[in-house]
This record gives structure tokens, sequence and C-alpha cells, in this order.
């Protein structure tokens, strides 16, 4: 079924950093557009380092300005920049001998075209219009391209920058999990059973871990639709990035009937709080076909997406704790 | 090296496959199982597991955790992890076993490369102020250093391309091997620039796959195997992450870390050396003392196959393969980890115990 082709994830990390006594005043100091160096005994290092790489010992903030032309030492012409890369059109990436300075910066060269460029070739730094503190404030260009800016001197000091990293995915279904979807697609749950030990996992990696057997279609079972709550969790939401939640929700995990794997993260909304408990006996209802999304379902964790409408209650007396101890997670 | 005798017992490698489509897990078990069928042990009889992997390279936070699967998830095995190629997960189990009180450990490095963007990827392991913000990617700093190459007057295009003729030629005798093929110098340098100085075919493939291998102490090694190659060395050795800082025309790092095994140059029959980049090799050779008695990546290297986190570790397995089958008597393995050669490690291997092959 082509539709079950890859899954697509984004995994991101908003980071906050302190800028410190020396990345501070660099990166405060590109904002204003200057780019200054820190003095190291008779050297001076831009970008500047806390410590001096030779000697390792802790270097007073003292600082000099340097620039704004420098060198070219090495460069790299990059035919194809990736979405990270400070242009989206070819340019260069460089170490720049900038005056002033006794150790290369790295940085990029945006230049009209590759044919400009050549070891020792004399460039400029740039700033863009919009400045934050960050090194992606300035760039460099050969001097025959520079210009005259004029830069506006920001408010205060940058003790802080922000870095949101931001990395996109595409896996491949495995064979395993494609029919596990196609199972949810047609409202059943596709488990495997292991041939060594007998065991039922459920949405199944494709081999059992305890006996370390690979799998195939032949192991592939299909489970009941109900199944006993193993454990939950009562989530209050607190504000982080991302978070969509505001007020508690249930958050369980449910044995399927005949599984030995739990169906973890399940979403519960119908079962009021209080009267949430593990042992519960509940029966899966799927959302209409057309209504289910598979949205969130990959090889890892595999879930349920947005695939079932709810689990309900079914009224029947509560399972003991010791059948289902062992699958408490 | 003083100390315990410690040696190889068994290898195994998977392909390098350009979209592997099962799981990180699967590979190591497929590995983990041939290891255990070869070596006769159950794998309660393992007293050590180490594995190197990327969570960042998988896109999911303790990754490294749901991989123990592979090695056989219960009872609780004895495990530990490094973020990093396999070859440091080695450096561990070795550093491990001179504590004397086990004799075992399984030793794996994996990863899929196949699902995310490596190059966005790789320059996150960058300086998070200076360098990360710009991308710098792993590609961009190797077009760099081969700039300097070039620029110090040690090598020209066309060694690059020798390098990648004679590597993507050996790949078509190795099974592992993901892109193989005879294509001339010449017809390498026709080819468009990617990150001049480098062409699209001096970069490794972006692969999916694993490697591991069994070390035990000298007598369970001998009881083990009767062809255990002799890990008669190891030592790793790391430069600044400031680029500006280094000289990118040589490999410090690597030099230093032969110093200290006390390399001179002398003769192995076999070096299989971590060439992600083509120019690479020409540094490599250099801070090796490598000459023209030792053959180079005999398994075609990285460049015919870079399965990211075990790349390091398959050269270890290719050079022992090659003692195993008495193809040589002695061997370099060498590892590197970050850009631009930042961090190198060194292992020497024998047939002989005392390393005197």
């Amino acid at each position: 079924m082509a539709e079950f082709e890859s899954a697509h994830y984004k995994l991101e990390y908003p980071y906050q950093r302190t800028t410190g006594p020396v990345t501070g005043p660099f990166l405060t100091a590109l904002r204003d557009g200057r780019l200054i160096g820190i003095k190291a005994g008779d050297r001076v290092l831009c970008p500047p380092l806390e410590f001096d790489p030779d000697t390792l010992e802790e270097l007073e903030p003292d600082f000099v300005e340097v620039g704004p032309y420098g060198n070219v030492v090495h460069w790299t012409w990059i035919a194809e920049p990736t979405r990270k890369h400070p242009f989206q059109e070819p340019f260069a990436f460089a170490t720049i001998a900038l005056e002033g300075a006794d150790t290369p910066i790295v940085h990029a060269v945006k230049a009209s075209s590759v044919d400009v460029m050549s070891r020792g070739m004399r460039v400029k730094a740039m700033y863009r219009e919009e400045r934050v503190g960050a090194i992606t404030d300035v760039y460099f260009v050969p001097e025959a391209e520079a210009y005259d800016q004029k830069i506006a001197k920001g408010k205060g000091d940058v003790e802080i920058s922000q870095h949101l990293i931001s990395l996109d995915y595409e896996e491949t279904f495995t064979p395993t999990r494609r029919r596990y979807l196609e199972g949810l697609k047609r409202g059943v749950f596709i488990g495997q059973r292991s041939p060594a030990s007998g065991k039922v996992y459920i949405p199944s990696r494709g081999y059992d871990p305890i006996e370390r057997v690979p799998m195939t279609e032949a192991d592939d079972v299909e489970l009941p639709k109900t199944g006993t709550i193993c454990s939950y969790t009562i989530i209050t939401p607190t504000a982080y990035y991302g978070q969509k939640e505001t007020e508690k929700y249930i958050r369980a995990s449910v044995l399927l009937d005949g599984s030995d794997s739990p169906l973890g993260q399940q979403d519960i909304r119908n079962i009021p709080l209080d009267e949430m408990r593990a042992g519960m006996r509940v029966k899966c209802i799927f959302k209409p076909e057309a209504e289910r999304d598979f949205e969130g379902i990959d090889n890892r964790w595999g879930g349920t997406g947005g695939v079932i409408e709810k689990w309900e209650p079914t009224g029947e007396p509560d399972v003991p704790f010791e059948v289902f101890s062992e699958h408490v997670y | 090296m003083a100390g315990e005798d410690i040696a190889i017992v068994a290898v195994a490698q998977t392909p390098s496959y350009r979209r592997y489509e099962d799981t990180e897990q699967l590979l190591l078990m497929t590995l983990t199982n041939e290891i255990l069928e070869e070596t006769g042990l159950d794998r309660h009889d393992i007293d050590f597991t180490i594995a190197g992997s990327c969570d960042y390279l998988s896109g999911l936070p303790f990754a490294f955790v749901s991989n123990v699967d592979g090695f056989g998830a219960w009872p609780p095995v004895y495990e530990s992890h490094v973020e990093m190629d396999g070859a440091w997960a080695l450096f561990e189990a070795y550093v491990r076993l001179q504590m004397g009180d086990i004799d075992t450990v399984l030793v794996a490095g994996s990863g899929k490369s196949s699902p995310g963007r490596p190059r966005e990827i790789f320059a996150l392991q960058s300086n998070p102020y200076y360098h990360a913000p710009l991308g710098l990617d792993p590609v961009s700093l190797a077009g760099m250093q081969a700039g300097a190459i070039l620029e110090a007057g040690k090598a020209t295009e066309a060694d690059f391309a020798e390098v990648v003729s004679r590597s993507r030629r050996d790949g078509l005798s190795n099974p592992r091997a993901q892109v193989a093929k005879d294509v001339s110098v010449d017809d390498l340098l026709a080819e468009p620039y990617f990150a001049q100085p480098l062409r699209k075919h001096d970069l490794p493939p972006i692969s999916d796959g694993a490697a591991m291998l069994l070390i035990a102490r000298g007598d369970k090694a001998r009881e083990l195997t009767d062809k255990p190659v002799w890990i008669t060395g190891i030592d790793h050795r790391m430069e600044s992450s400031h680029p500006g800082l280094r000289d990118l025309s040589v490999s410090a790092s690597t030099k230093i870390a032969a110093e200290k095994l006390g390399l001179d140059g002398g003769a192995f029959d076999v070096a299989e050396l971590c060439v992600r980049y083509s120019p690479e090799e020409i540094l490599l050779k250099e801070a090796l003392g490598l000459g023209a008695a030792t053959r180079i990546n005999p398994s075609g290297g990285p460049l015919c196959g870079h399965p990211v986190m075990a790349t390091g570790l398959a050269r270890v397995c290719e050079a022992a393969r090659m003692i195993r089958e008495g193809q040589a008597g002695n061997a370099l393995a060498h590892a590197a980890s970050g850009a631009a050669l930042q961090q190198n490690l060194v292992c020497t291997l024998s047939a002989d115990v005392r390393g005197v092959a």
C-alpha cells in the first residue's frame, strides 16, 4: 500500500545559551558592526576564546578591534548549500586572517562567482540588516564587491544567545511497521508472535528482543480490541516549547488481550481522572476509516497516531494486579 | 603494549546500504547472532557489551538504549555506550579488559544515515557559538582541508582522484561495499566540483550499517579461536575544535597517536584507514609513515561505504579479516571522528601476540 511509505519527523531543541565574558562581548560587537579579538600573550585570537589554546591559561577579557579587512587563507566553494548554511546560493567557506588578528576565523564569503576566489584574496566584513548578536550577523565579501554600510549600535550586551536546533528525518517504514499500519487502516491490531518464546508483541519491531529472533509476516497475529489498563499517568501540562495541552489529561498503557507488550501512550479523555485505575477493562473504538490519521506513527515508538476514537470501559470486573504485573510500564 | 594480552576473536559486519529498510536494532541483532554462532558462546557468556552510535543520527533521544535490543535485552546486559564511532567503544573495551576481572567484551558500532541529513546533523558537533550557526559541516571542512593540502604542495587533484579510483576498484571485491566501480583518474577529473577542490566522488556515500567484534583476554581468546588477532597497540588523540587554530595540511593528532604507540613507520602489510574524503589518505599516510610496502584500504575503505558510527570500527574488522585470512601478518587500523580529521584513533593488530609477525 503506497500510502505507508515513510514517516517524516522533526527533532527540535530550542537552546538558550549564556555567552559569558568573552563570547558575549564578541557577539555584542558583531551586532554593533565590529569585530574584536582577544589578547593572548603576544597574539590576538579572533574569534576570541576564553582560554589560551597553547597554555590553557584563562584569558583576561582584554579585547582589541580587528578587521574589517582580511585575507583568505583556505577556501572551498559550496556548490550546493545545505538549508543551514548562511546563503542558499553557491558561496565559499574560508579561513580568513583578519587584519590585527593572529588566528584565522572560519566564515562564509559571499562572492559573485567562484572565479574571484583565490588564496590570499582580500575580503571585507559586511553586516546583515537584522542583527541579533550571533556569528551569522556578519559575512565576508571580496573587497571589490564590498560597499559602505551604516550600522546602528544595538542596546545592551548580548548575554544570552538563542539556538534552535531543527532537524528533519524521513524514514522508510519497516516491513513490519507497514503491516501494522495497514491493520490500523482496516481497524484491526496486527502484532507478532515470537516463534521462539511465544510472546506476542504489538506494535512489533520485527524481532523478539528477548530471544534475539527476527520475525516475518508468517509470525503476524491479529489481536482483539479488548484489553486491560496496565498503567497510567495523569499529566499536568507545563509550558514548554511546542506544548499544546492546557488541561490535565491521562496517558495510559493498554495490554490487549493475548498480548505481552502494552500499547503505550494511549490518550484517554473520556474517563474521568478520579475513575481511572489500573486493572480497568477497556475496549477500543476506532475512528471511522476515513478519519483515521496516521501522523506520528513511526518505526520507533509505534503508537496509534490519530486512529483511535477512545478506549471505552467495558464494565467487566477489574483484572487483579498479579495478572498483568509483568507488563506494567 | 604492557598489560593484558587482548585479541579480536570474531568480527562481523553488515554491508553498507544506501537505505536499509529495517531497524538499526535488527542490523545489530544479525551481527550478535553471527558472532555467537561463530564462537559457540551463549549471550550470557559475554561479560560486557559496549556500543557506539549517535542519537542525533537516529533523530531519537535515547536511541542507543533501544539498540540494546540488538544484543539481547533480557536479562539485562552489563553495558556501556559511547556517542562516538564504535572504534572508541573498542578503546573503552580494551581499557576495561585491562582491569583483569572479566574476559570478553562485545563491541559494536551502528548507524543509519539515510533518514536524516548528515551534513545538517554533523554541523551541530562544531562550536555552538562560532560554527554551528553557520551550518559548518564536515563536507565543507573537508573541502577547506583539501585546499590546504593542495596549497601546501602535498598533492594534486589527480592524487585525490587516484585514491578514489583505487579505492572504488578495490571495493569491487568487497561484498560489503556500497559504491564500487572501475573508473579512471581522467574520468573522475572530468566531473564537476562539489566543494571545490572536492568532487562528489571524493566524498563517502551516505550509508546505513553496523560493525561488531568480540575481544577477549589471552587464554580466553585462545580458547575461543585458533586465529586470534592480537591488539598490539591502541591510542587516540584529539585536536582543537577550532579549525582556525589547526594546520589543516597535516594530521597532527594521528602523528602523536603513532608516536605514542612507538610506530616508526615500520612495515605493516595492510592499513585500513578511515579515509572519508580522498585527500585524508595523503595526510594519514604521511602521519603514520606508511610507505609503498603497506597496502592501503584493500576493502575499498569508507569511500565505498560509510555507515557513520561504524565506519571506524569497520576498519578494525577489515584489518582483522586480512590477518585471519592469512593475507597479512600485521595490520594497522585507523578511525577518525569530528571534521577534518579532528580526532584520530590508531590500532595495531598482529597474528603474533608479541607483534612480531
